[in-house]
This record gives structure tokens, sequence and C-alpha cells, in this order.
């Protein structure tokens, strides 16, 4: 059964011919899109001078569009929305109230003030919008432009939020831009390239965008559009293989900006057992980092390391605090978190091994898989840590701070941490072992956008930074002019 | 003696030795009457369980958490069945730190054999700890080969090794319909196995006694393709370093120093292979030329083995009332279309047997005239729902994930859940001639149908696991 179609958007056209069938990620359902192969040589820009009307635009017309898309971004009446808001219940793993809550949240991105703080502190208006100058030391005149450049996203699929975010970045940088719609999000992108359409015809911020569905690895597609002539810049979200896969394209005048598949942990310190309100402070925290979007996000917390030592007294109050944290976790509300649609059923089985298995540890919860703590009762996660998902946390207690940096890897993202002091004490220590964000207790999936993401500044990254010198003979010693030193 | 004392006589037969239940014989195995065998079933499983409820502290645990006291009927079972993972539960780092004195109290709790006394002091890693556990206990522990990073560990015993090695002998050389002969009883035959000759996997402990029990007892006519075990902890450390690599952590592992003092042996070992194949083939293509011969490995090795006879010239090789035993499925193995002709245009044999199984169970059903595997009398096979596990009617066609309730199993607990969708006719009377429940032939992993690595035990990826072992520890400045 095709439950929905996904419609090529280029540049302002949208075209629904050619369809082809595809396997949905969840379930025996399928959705259609075009041919890519027949319409891939139309998808990138003819030539690169044709990005020029971009820099006839300034900011404030930037920002003006921006906030019509923002203002029509309404879900209640924006009927490209609704459609993709269908389709992500046959598409994504995450339930309706939640799916719907996350295009409720994508009209304040585009505000005036929130596109601003990001295009400003990330890259700096005055180099999005001209040159700059700078005097270096030898005498000569620097002048330094952020440009766009021609960008292919393939962005993740866990929420519209991605989708939206890579819009934004892309015409702040004046960039041309090719969406690969991800299978588990499938219409976001278009629907938010629809409604430019619809408040921005013809603009040039509509006609340098294109989003349409291929399947990841269909060389037809790939081999043609991945080429340095076409697009400069790739940036790739999501999952080890997808990225992975995209690295053979990758040579000199291609860059990959990799935002690669990440997973995050949970430091919480002695203090959180100081008193009774705190500890439910900080469990109430806990579950929430665990909790939000159902654990399908790369924030999410999955192991909790707990400085609650290891003795009878130690293991006691883990236990205690994995009693907390599970109680507040399955009172989380619906929009933020609900059981999972479809629990992982190996990561189910081992959950009911380690039930079993109560000289290491503790299983509370997860009989009617609405989620579950695991509590190590000695200083290791369980070694099932990678799968951990819909719900599912492992507390581990230990000894000493010293043990919490395996807590951080190389594909370590976010790192929660309680209290603040404690994340001073470690701020300098965890970004050694791959740490990339340290955020307070109960903020992990609360995410800024203003903000460098994965240890890298990708806004930045997407640009070309220029350099126009200026060398005046009689200041900036020529190199004709050199003696011997 | 009364009828109800004849009744209980013939249960514990039938759980306790049903080999000599069934008078050794294939045929009578599968025409027993199914009411018959199943009111038989019941019981047998009622008492089992009662059995194990005393003995094995994680079944209790489970049925005691569930309210179960007892086993009427066949779904009642369901509820108790394990999964895998209840054999891999205990943590990695046990091993990692040498406590074999917790990795034996973990094991005890899975097993019906008390094994508070076993002397664990000193043990310097699986290999040295399984073989302490076979000189002081009844078990004969297998193992899996880790591919997903954890092994898993399954106490099996030594008598349910010698009736699995019974049972192989009674299905491979015996024809259902026909009465078993004194031959058929005690072939002695030439063993072809394209394998490692030992090691605690599954099907190499089964090589132990397939060594003497086929060939009259005459080992020099077990022929294996690498002449030396492979090593347990090697593939400990090869599931390490697939998690470790899974969590991005490759840097962080330690090699345990008495496997890192082995590494020449096990480079020397390696670069022998070659070597090894070649001598493995030419015992196979010369010396063993027109033998009647028991060979067993995959689908995909039985090919390339085929493939390379015939490319030398080589068809026919052996007697044509030789057992040929294959299966293990088409997992990430591309052969052609014809690759059964190939098969059997280098063997030269009549029939080439199939055999379906799962190592938490015991027993392997073997695969009739119409490519069904009949289902042994003392398992009782479930078709689960696979997302909810409750079992689907034992009526119609149903399609599903495969569990059985294993009652020969004695050693752990026998109701166990597969990785495998598998289909059941239950009112098909199969043409074959068979009483017994039959698999359809098409079975399949749902790992392989979702794409994703498992733990399956193949002999494949045991050769392969070890190499991937080898290879680190060469990169390493041990």
């Amino acid at each position: 059964m095709i439950a929905y179609t996904v419609p090529l958007f280029l540049r302002g056209q949208v075209i629904t011919d050619d369809l082809v069938p595809f396997d949905a990620r969840i379930g025996a359902s399928q959705f259609q899109a075009p041919d890519m192969s027949k319409y891939v040589e139309r998808l990138p820009l003819k030539s690169p001078a044709e990005m020029s009307d971009l820099y006839e635009l300034s900011f404030d017309e930037i920002l003006d569009v921006l906030e019509a898309l923002g203002n029509a971004l309404d879900f209640d009446s924006n009927t490209h929305l609704q459609e993709a808001y269908e389709a992500s219940l046959v598409a994504n793993v995450l339930p309706a109230e939640m799916m719907q809550n996350s295009y409720r949240i994508l009209r304040p991105l585009f505000s005036r003030e929130n596109v601003t703080e990001i295009a400003d502190s990330q890259v700096g208006l005055d180099y999005l919008n001209g040159w700059v100058p700078h005097k270096l030391r030898d005498g000569r005149e620097l002048r330094v432009r952020a440009f766009g450049s021609r960008v292919l996203h393939i962005p993740a699929g866990n929420g519209g939020l991605v989708s939206a975010v890579t819009i934004l970045r892309s015409v702040i940088t004046r960039s041309d831009v090719i969406i690969k719609a991800p299978s588990n999000d499938p219409l976001t992108a278009i629907a938010i390239a629809r409604t430019l359409a619809d408040v921005a015809p013809n603009h040039p911020i509509t006609k340098h965008l294109a989003v349409g569905y291929w399947k990841g690895g269909d060389l037809a597609v790939e081999e043609t559009l991945y080429q340095p002539h076409h697009i400069e810049k790739i940036v790739a979200w999501g999952g080890l293989a997808s990225v992975k896969h995209v690295t053979r394209y990758i040579q000199p005048g291609l860059e990959l900006i990799a935002l690669d598949p990440k997973r995050s942990a949970t430091i919480i310190g002695h203090e959180a057992f100081d008193d009774e309100a705190t500890m439910r402070e900080v469990a109430r925290r806990a579950a929430t980092d665990i909790g939000v979007a159902n654990q399908e996000g790369c924030a999410n917390a999955r192991v909790i390391y707990l400085l609650s030592g290891t003795d009878a007294d130690g293991l006691a109050k883990a236990n205690r605090l994995g009693e907390l944290i599970y109680r507040e976790l399955i009172s989380l509300p619906a929009i933020v978190s609900t059981p999972p649609r479809y629990p992982n059923r190996e990561l189910l089985d081992h959950l009911e091994a380690s039930r079993m298995t109560e000289d290491f540890y503790r299983v509370i919860g997860g009989e009617q898989h609405e989620g579950a703590i695991v509590v190590s009762q000695f200083d290791e996660a369980v070694d099932y840590s990678p799968m951990l998902s819909g719900r599912v946390a492992n507390i581990v207690p230990v000894d000493s701070i010293d043990k919490v940096t395996t807590a951080v890897n190389a594909y370590t993202q976010t790192i929660g941490i309680y209290p603040e002091s404690l994340k001073r004490q470690l701020r300098d220590t965890l970004p050694l072992f791959g740490a990339q964000r340290l955020t307070s207790l109960g903020y992990a999936c609360n995410v800024a956008i203003a903000a460098p993401q994965d240890a890298v500044e990708p806004i930045r990254r997407m640009c070309k930074w220029v350099v126009d010198e200026e060398c005046d003979p009689n200041i900036v010693i020529p190199l004709w002019q050199l003696t011997p030193a | 003696m009364t009828v109800t004392e004849k009744a209980a006589r013939s249960v514990a037969d039938f759980m306790d030795d049903p080999i000599s239940f069934f008078g050794q014989s294939y045929t009578q195995m599968h025409s027993i009457d199914r009411g018959e065998l199943e009111a038989l079933q019941r019981q047998a499983m009622a008492i089992r369980f009662q059995q194990h409820y005393q003995r094995i502290e994680m079944l209790r645990k489970l049925a005691d958490r569930l309210g179960i006291t007892a086993l009427n009927e066949f779904n009642d079972v369901v509820p108790l069945f394990f999964s895998h993972t209840a054999f891999k539960s205990y943590p990695a780092a046990l091993i990692d730190k040498r406590r074999f004195d917790l990795m034996t109290k973990w094991l005890d709790k899975l097993t019906s054999y008390d094994l508070s006394d076993v002397d664990t002091a000193g043990c310097t890693g699986i290999d040295d700890w399984i073989d302490r556990l076979d000189r002081q206990t009844p078990l004969e522990v297998i193992t899996s080969s880790g591919t997903t990073g954890t092994i898993s560990i399954l106490p099996k015993d030594k008598r349910g090794a010698e009736q699995g090695m019974t049972l192989w002998k009674i299905c491979l050389f015996q024809t259902f319909g026909r009465e078993p002969t004194d031959k058929e009883l005690n072939p002695s035959v030439d063993v072809v196995w394209p394998n490692f000759a030992n090691g605690k996997l599954g099907h190499l402990r089964i090589a132990n006694m397939i060594k003497r029990g086929f060939t009259g007892g005459d080992e020099t006519r077990f022929h294996a393709l690498y002449p030396g075990a492979i090593d347990t902890d090697l593939m400990f450390l090869a599931s390490k370093m697939r998690a470790a690599a899974a969590r991005g952590e490759l840097d962080r592992l330690e090699v345990d120093p008495a496997l890192a003092a082995r590494k020449d042996e096990f480079i020397a070992m390696q670069a022998r292979q070659a070597q090894d194949m070649e001598a493995f083939f030419n015992r196979l293509t010369d010396q063993l030329r027109g033998q009647r011969v028991f060979m067993t490995s995959t689908f995909h090795l039985m090919y390339d083995i085929a493939k390379a006879g015939l490319d030398r010239g080589v068809r026919n090789v052996f007697a044509p009332d030789s057992a040929i035993l294959t299966g293990g499925g088409m997992k990430g193995v591309a052969l052609p279309d014809d690759f059964m002709d190939v098969i059997k245009d280098f063997l030269g044999v009549d029939r080439i047997q199939v055999g379906y199984g799962f190592s938490e169970s015991s027993t392997f059903h073997w695969g009739c005239s119409e490519g069904r595997y009949h289902v042994a009398p003392w398992v009782i096979p479930f078709v689960l729902d696979p997302d909810t596990s409750e079992p689907l009617p034992r009526t119609g066609v149903q399609t599903g994930r495969a569990a059985v309730y294993d009652i020969l199993l004695r050693a752990h607990w026998g109701g166990v859940i597969s990785g495998d969708e598998v289909t059941i006719n239950w009112d098909l009377q199969c043409p074959c001639g068979q009483t017994s429940v039959a698999f359809e032939p098409e079975i399949m992993r749902f790992s392989e149908k979702q794409g994703i690595e498992d733990d399956r035990i193949t002999c494949a990826a045991t050769h392969e696991v070890h190499n991937e072992a080898v290879n680190f520890m060469k990169g390493l400045d041990l």
C-alpha cells in the first residue's frame, strides 16, 4: 500500500511525476517519490554564477522572508505541515502527540530575533554581509567575507527540527542547497520548502532550494550529483553506515561536514543525596534527559554514572535513586515522553536476562515495555549499553571521580551533569576523552541552535571564508625586493 | 502392573531415555500417534518443570515472579521461555577480571547441577575455566562465537553430548519407513570435518563425540581442515573488539597478558591455514576418494570446496551412500542458483541431508523428502507472535518466532525462544509419511530480515572471528 508521496521540490517547482515506490522504515507500508535518476541532472545549479542573486539580498530581506516563512509555518492552518505530520505517523517511531508538537515548535525558530542571534553568534553578521577589514602586523589590509556554498544536506529524520535548522542555516549563509529527505521524516523539509514558495514565490531564496528523496546508496543519483563541479560540501547527519557511505565521494573540492551519530551520558555527584528534595529534583532531571522523545535522540541520557560509592550504602542509594527516576520517567507528560511504540525486542530480552541476574543488576520497571532503569550493582555499565533506547537507562554506581571518564569516548556528544560544581571540576578533562557538550542535568535534550554542534561550528564550516588582501609595496615588503636574510 | 503404573513408567522412559523408548528407530520416533505423543509430552513437561524448578535458580525466580507453580497445558510454559540473552547475562567484566568464581556462581543459577564445589583458583581464562568444569562436573559447556560482542555460555552436559551424537547417527544413517539395521546403528565411516578439530563451540564439541562414535573408534579416520582448537579466549577478545568498536573505545581495549603471550603461536596458526587447506583438499581427493564418509558444513563452505574440486577436474569424489549434512542458512552468502548441483556433482552422493536447530535447544530436526524439518518427539514446538511472544494457535498455518520446550534437556532449562521466523502447518499430515509436526522449509533469522548482525553459531563465523582477533594482536605492541 502506498501511504504517501514525497514530491520533488525543485527550486520552486513541485514535481510528482515518474513516481517509483520505496519501502518505508517501519512496517509493510510503502511511499512513492519521483524517480530521481530522471531528475538528478536538474538538481544542481547549472553554473555557480547563478548564486549571484543571493548577494543582491540585504540581510534584512533575508530576515523578512524567514519571518514570513515562520509565520506561515502555523500547524493549524498550514496544509503542507499537516500532510507532513500525517506521513510522519507512518514513517516515524514517535507517537502522534509528540510529532504534532515537533511541528508546533518550528514557528519561533524563524523569528527575526532568533535568526539574528544564530547568524551573529555562529558566523558574524558583518562577515555574512560584507568584507570585514583587518590590518595584519606586516601592514597588509585583509578583508574577509563568509560566502555561501553549494551544499548537499543529508539530515537526520528524528524530528522535523533538523530539516528546519538545515534550511535556516543554508539561507543565512546565502548557500545553494539540496536536501536529501530522510525516509523517517520524509515530508517536513518539503513542507517547509513549499511554504517558502507560497510566501516568497520566485524569490532567490526559494530558487536556491531543492528537496527530494532518493535511496541512500543509489549510485545512479549519487555518482552524478556528488561531484565537486556540482556541490562543494556535504553536511551528513545520521547513522554510522550512512555517514561512512558518503565518505566514498569525498575528494579535493568536495568536503564532508559530518554530524555523526553520537551517544550521550550523565554524571551525577554525591550531592544528589544531600536531602530528600534534592534527590527528587535530580530524579526528575535525569528522567527528563532519559525520556525526551522516547530516547530516540543522540543527546538523551543512557548510561548514568553515579558517585554514590559501591559499598552497601552506595548501592542502596543508587537503587533508591533508580526507583525515583523510574517513577519520574513514567510520569513525564505525553508530549515529552511516552512508552515507545516500537520497543527494541533484543533490548527487552537483555533487560529480562538482567532481571534474572540479581547479583549484578537491579531492574526497575520494564515489564510493560514502558521504560526501565537498570541499576548495576558494581561499577560497570551493562554490556548492551549501546542498545539502550525506548526509555531504558542504566545507573552505574562508582566510587571515585576517576571512573567517570569511562562515560566518555569518541562517540560521546552530550554529558548532563549534576551539580554545577562537579561540571566545573570535569569540564577541562572530559573534552580530552571526547565529550562535546556539557550541560546542566535535565537539559540534555534542550539543545540551543546558536551554539557549536558536535564540537564543530557547522554554519561557519558551511561558509567559504574568502580573503581579499591589499598590499601597498611601500608598507608590505615585496618579494621582488627581498634581500638575503 | 496396573495400567496407571505402566503409563507412569512409559513417561519416565520417554523423558529420560527417549532414544531407547523409540528403540533407536528414526521411523518409530516419527510414527507415534500425535494424540498419544502430546499426552506424553504434557506429562513429561510437567515433571521436568518440577525438577528444574527445584534445581535451577533462575527458572525458580522467574516462575515465582510470574506465580507459576505447575505446567499443565503446552502454552503454560510460554511465559517461562528463556531468550538467548539469559545465557549471556553475566557481566563481561568478570572475565576480564578473571572472576571465574563469580562466573561459576552465575552459571550455577542456570544449571540443574550443583557447581558450588568447583575450584576456580588460579583459573587463567575461559578455556581453562570450561576445562575445569569438564573435569569437575557433569557439565560440558558450549559457547557461541560472540559476533555481537558477548559470548553465550550454555551449560550442556556430557550425557546430552553423548545423546546428541547418537541422535545424529540415527538421523543420518537411517531412512524413514525402514527399521534400522545393525550396520545403520553402528556405522563406520571416515569423517570429513571442514573446520577446526576442537573447541568449545557447540558443533566442535560434537566433533569430539563423532571422532570416536562414527569411525568405529579409529580416530585417524577423522579428517579436520585445521588440526588445532579454536581458542575461546581469542574468541572472547574478538567479541570484545566488536563491542569496543561499537562504543568507539577500541583504544581502551586491553589484551589479557596470558593471551598476549601466545601471540606468536596464534600468528603461526593463522599463517599455516593456506597450507592446512591444501593438505585437507589433497586428503579428500586422494586418500578418501571413493570412500563412504560423513561430511558436514555450511552450504557456503561446501560450495567453495566443491567448486575448487571441480576446477581441478575432480568429481564424484565419495561413495554414493555417504552421509552429507548441511544447513546454516544463506546469510550474507551469494551463491549461484545451481550451487546445489555443483555440490552434488563434486561429492557424487545420492542424498544431501539438511537439519534445523539452535544451540539453546539440544535437538536437530531433520529435513524430510518434502523439505520440511520434522520435530523430534521430545521437543514441543511453538510459534510465537514475533512482537509480543504470545503463542499463536496450534491449528492451521502459523508463521512467527520459533520456540521449543525440549524435554531432553536436563542440564539447563529446556524452554527457549529462537531468533528464527518459522512456519508450521499444524493440520498437515506430511506426504513423506512422518506423523510428526514439521517446520516448513523456509526458515529465516529475524535479524537477517532486518539486516542486522547477530550471534548465530556458524562454522563460517568461527574462522573469521579467530582471524579478526589475531589480526588485531598483530597490530599491537605486546
